[in-house]
């Protein structure tokens, strides 16, 4: 919350500082508009008591709300989040990241910097020790941990499970190389990983996969490569590594596996059989997460 | 009596030749921020072109030789740390023209991308070495010469005086 209250005016942390910051999911700042919050997974508005449903009654942001939070999140330095920027966000130390609008500049048919920034929404990360441990569970046989994609819509918790896992295959005596592109799993500042990612963890933050995957391999030597979100442009570089003899976690954005397997861009990787396992994370507020074989696909494990 | 106009005479040259030295001195001092702020502006590009820190964390572990740029590094510094703080450059003994100079200088600071970042450097750190480059000539030619007027000013005025 520390880091979260650094951001943000005082009076919104003076808001916040009453709620339960376990339950505190997201803070949407728009310029001129109510202040948004997601608590308990369900969206208020923040008020000066805490949250209200009534929009009158919330602070309303000023007309350069958005920026100001950028700039608090880079130590007022542009130029050392202009990468990320260009991707939509901000990482701040803690694994907070700052998802961003605005005015793109674009050349050349890509974007080459974020301007005019209009509205901010704030992710507070949550570190569950042991939400990862069932998982575990399932996926490590005979000394060797298989590769698995965990599965579930925005929000979730993949990020959360995929942390806490990483941990204990870590502390299961498994070299374990974490590509933290978003550094929001270990969120790594000045080197040194802010949550607990496992004492046998080496930490990538905020080069792509392809990087990652390709060099980490032969120079690091894991047995395990964790990494968040798949897309379409990571298939090659997730498949050469899983055919190299490393295990695979990674995660990706659907709600069931029969969804997964109908999104073309990762339909590729499920049918190269990469993944040995299918970790669906349930609705809330259980949360409880399903593991399948992915040749049966459905069939539990 | 003689004994008298003899201390007279080395008071007033005394006199003279303090007041040469501390001119001498503004122009060392006025040298010294500047050649402090083209070493801090060489610092912040060797930094932004490839570890990209924030510029208050490049700021914070420069050290300045001048007083004076090292106040204004921590007005910068404060500013940065503040939630809703306001630039402000505190100009000392700084001339106009380089109290402007530098404000404009700290308030560009982390505002762009790092190539525009890297350009805008460039552009005031050819401007300060222009300025220390002046003030380095005035030093040499006039700090000297500020001493050696000041000796004679005082003994002139040492025996006028008699």
């Amino acid at each position: 919350m520390e880091e979260l209250f650094r951001l943000i005016p005082d009076k919104y942390a003076a808001a916040l500082a009453g709620l339960n910051a376990d339950k505190l999911c997201e803070l949407r700042i728009r310029n001129g508009l109510p202040v948004g919050v997601c608590y308990d997974g369900v969206y208020y508005y923040l008020a000066p008591n805490g949250i209200t449903r009534d929009a009158g009654g919330a602070f309303s942001a000023s007309p350069n709300e958005a920026e100001q939070v950028v700039m608090r999140a880079c130590g007022r330095s542009i130029y050392t989040v202009t990468e990320t920027l260009k991707r939509g966000y901000v990482a701040v130390s803690g694994g907070i990241r700052i998802g961003v609008c605005g005015s793109a500049v674009m050349s050349g048919g890509s974007i080459t910097a974020l301007k005019d920034f209009s509205s901010v929404n704030i992710r507070i990360p949550h570190e569950v020790i042991g939400c990862g441990a069932t998982l575990f569970g399932k996926i490590a046989a005979g000394g060797r941990i298989e590769s698995t994609l965990i599965v579930s819509p925005p929000g979730a918790g993949k990020t959360t499970v995929l942390r806490d896992l990483c941990r204990i295959v870590s502390e299961h005596g498994h070299n374990v190389m974490l590509c933290d592109e978003k550094y929001e799993i270990a969120a790594s500042v000045k080197g040194v990983p802010t949550l607990n990612v496992g004492p046998r963890t080496d930490v990538i933050s905020g080069a792509d996969k392809h990087a990652v995957l390709r060099s980490g391999i032969a120079h690091m030597r894991p047995d395990v490569i964790m990494t968040d979100e798949l897309f379409k442009e990571d298939t090659e570089s997730v498949v050469r590594a899983a055919y190299s003899g490393v295990s695979v976690i990674a995660t990706a954005h659907a709600s069931s596996v029969a969804e997964l397997l109908q999104k073309p861009d990762l339909a590729e990787i499920a049918a190269r059989r990469v993944f040995a396992r299918y970790a669906v994370i349930g609705d809330a507020p259980v949360r409880g997460v399903s593991v399948y074989h992915a040749d049966g696909a459905e069939r539990a494990a | 009596m003689i004994g008298t106009k003899i201390l007279l005479i080395f008071v007033f040259t005394a006199i003279g030749t303090a007041a040469g030295f501390t001119v001498m001195r503004a122009y060392r001092r006025d040298l010294a921020y500047l050649s402090g702020v083209c070493a801090m502006i060489d610092e912040l590009k060797r930094n932004i072109s490839y570890r990209k820190d924030g510029a208050a964390d490049i700021l914070r572990g420069y050290k300045s030789e001048s007083d004076r740029l090292t106040v204004n590094i921590g007005e910068y510094l404060k500013y940065a740390a503040e939630k809703d703080g306001t630039l402000e450059i505190s100009k000392g003994y700084l001339s106009a023209p380089v109290h402007k100079a530098v404000c404009g200088f700290f308030a560009s600071l982390g505002r762009s991308d790092g190539d525009a970042q890297l350009k805008e450097l460039d552009a005031y750190g050819s401007s300060f070495c222009k300025l220390r480059d002046a003030a380095k000539e005035k030093s040499e030619k006039y700090g000297a010469l500020a001493v050696k007027l000041g000796f004679l000013f005082g003994l002139g005025v040492g025996v006028l005086f008699l």
